[in-house]
């Protein structure tokens, strides 16, 4: 589904953030990626969803190499991937709602259609009594919920989350483990970046960690 | 490897191109309750912009009223080689109405050219005592077609005028035509040139304000494309709210417009030495004000585009 050939991110000329990664990520898996903070997982994860481009290498995703995309199949590329922003990028002017109804909106669906799946996963994530509020009247953990929604609601074939779960205690991060493996069950291959240890410990799951851009290990102790 | 390339997927329950653009129209009048501030401001810069551009237009167009009325003085005064009788005029009047520019014609009899010169002496009629009545020369006043009001248009057509056998002397205010069309020229040239300033000012005012209503926004189009959105979908609703911008600018401006001119127009004789009724001011006529609506539509859509591309390019 993922893999990367020996991919290098430069930014400004400079500042090296990822050096010579490659893995394969297959279809329907669910990984962790840690590292310390500076380490490169956003950019790892901003390659996937095409926000920059690598400076060296290439990215395959769904038998697609993404640096060969046009402008006008990028759209369609990235209709395929959720993604929840270490920033939420949640629009301030708009409601839980309208924010997490976006994805879908941009899939042209129906109004009605969207209401009801706008609603089912709103009542996942325990918002449903929020639905009218607009973000900044949030908690830092509620607009959290609203960004996996917003995610989650069009049911992609990827999942990138960008530490999903640093601002919940820990009945929430469950939660939230318990809402990406249901994902993940229905056919989403998930990549979640997290450096909480304890978390990725927790879950069972692989896990492949970065260490000041590089990848150093990758190991498999998944089912 | 596979050549699938990432197409626009069948999505069950995808919209008809009717919904979609109900959705269109929905989010942009969201977007602009949303943003409410931002957008009185640019309506607000928009009607402020139009209000001078058909300010400009008002006074144009009372100009050139005044000019047409004024060119009605251009008049051409035919004399003949000898008395007609009635029915040698009906006949001399059929042809000059043939000619090409004639407007209408009045006979003007040897009393009557008598009397107005009479009336020119002012308080020394007593000079004319004595003077038989047939001492001036009866004529033909002719009053030209617009287009035919100019120097170059009074002289072809007093040309032609003078082939006629029984007319002896043709007569026109040669040096006041010539002199008007010189006066006339000038406004329209300076008009247009002060248009023209006037016209690139607002366009670039308005465009730039238009460009920071949609910069100010930039969050929300970087979003809408890292979520897939494609760049058509990311810009109608952008560009619809771009075009009711513009309707409203210039729907306002005109409807101040109309409001300040009538107030004018029907008080201004309380304190002003003249009665502009009578003095036959009008409003902008209808087909530049729907020009104006038009081009307010128009530059906003174009502004709106034109921002959007710099802004989605450079992201
Ligand atoms: N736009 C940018 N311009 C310049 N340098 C950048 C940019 N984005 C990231 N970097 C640098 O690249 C490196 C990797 O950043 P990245 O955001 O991927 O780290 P991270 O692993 O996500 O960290 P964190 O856990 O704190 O989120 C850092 O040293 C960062 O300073
Ligand atoms: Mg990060």
């Amino acid at each position: 589904m993922i893999q990367l050939h020996n991919v290098s991110v430069t930014y400004q000329q400079h500042i090296c953030a990822l050096n010579d990664v490659s893995l394969m990520i297959p279809r329907g898996d669910f990984v962790f990626l840690t590292g310390a903070s500076g380490a490169g997982k956003s950019t790892l994860l901003k390659l996937l969803y095409a926000a920059i481009t690598p400076s060296h290498g290439q990215i395959i995703i769904d038998n697609q190499n993404v640096s060969r995309l046009t402008r006008s199949e990028l759209p369609y590329l990235r209709q395929t991937i959720g993604v929840v922003f270490q920033d939420f990028r949640l629009l301030p002017n708009r409601t839980v709602r309208e924010n997490v109804a976006i994805t879908l909106e941009v899939l042209g669906l129906g109004r009605k259609e969207i209401g009801e799946r706008v609603n089912k996963i709103l009542t996942q994530v325990g918002l449903e009594e929020r639905m009218q509020a607009t973000p900044c009247q949030l908690s830092g953990g509620e607009q959290q919920r609203v960004a996996l929604a917003r995610a989650l609601v069009n049911e992609p074939k990827i999942l990138l989350a960008d530490e999903p779960t640093g601002n919940l205690d820990d009945e929430n991060k469950s939660l939230i483990l318990e809402i990406l493996g249901e994902a993940n069950c229905r056919g989403t291959t998930i990549v979640v970046a997290s450096h909480d240890l304890r978390l990725v410990a927790s879950s069972n799951r692989r896990s492949m960690m970065l260490d000041r851009g590089e990848l150093r290990e990758a190991h498999d102790e998944s089912r | 490897m596979s050549h699938v390339k990432f197409k626009r997927r069948h999505v069950p329950g995808r919209a008809g191109i009717l919904a979609l653009t109900g959705y269109f129209f929905r989010r942009s009048l969201l977007n602009i309750r949303q943003n409410l501030v931002i957008n009185i401001l640019a309506v607000i810069t928009i009607t402020l912009s139009f209000l001078i551009i058909s300010l400009f237009l008002l006074v144009f167009v009372n100009l050139e009223g005044a000019g047409e009325i004024w060119s009605e003085k251009v008049q051409v005064t035919v004399y003949f080689d000898r008395e007609l009788n009635d029915k040698e005029f009906a006949a001399l009047k059929n042809v000059i109405m043939t000619l090409d520019g004639t407007d209408s014609i009045s006979y003007v009899s040897k009393g009557e050219a008598l009397k107005r010169f009479s009336a020119r002496l002012k308080g020394q009629e007593s000079l004319l005592n004595g003077v038989p009545q047939e001492v001036l020369p009866s004529s033909l006043e002719i009053r030209l077609k617009q287009p035919f009001r100019t120097s170059g248009g009074v002289e072809a057509y007093v040309t032609r005028l003078k082939k006629i056998p029984t007319i002896v002397e043709v007569q026109y205010g040669e040096e006041w035509v010539r002199r008007f069309n010189t006066f006339m020229n000038f406004m329209r040239f300076a008009g247009a040139l002060l248009g023209g300033f006037i016209a690139l000012a607002v366009l670039f005012i308005i465009s730039n304000t238009i460009k920071i209503t949609i910069y100010s926004r930039r969050e929300e189009v970087e979003l809408l494309e890292l979520v897939g959105a494609t760049r058509f979908f990311i810009r109608i609703p952008f560009l619809i709210e771009g075009m009711l911008q513009g309707l409203c600018g210039a729907l306002l401006a005109l409807l101040i417009l109309a409001g300040v001119s009538w107030a004018f127009l029907n008080h201004a004789g309380d304190f002003l030495l003249f009665n502009p009724q009578q003095a036959g001011l009008v409003f902008i006529p209808v087909t530049f004000c729907a020009a104006l609506v038009g081009g307010g539509i128009l530059v906003g859509f174009i502004g709106s585009l034109t921002s959007l591309h710099r802004f989605v390019e450079q992201s």
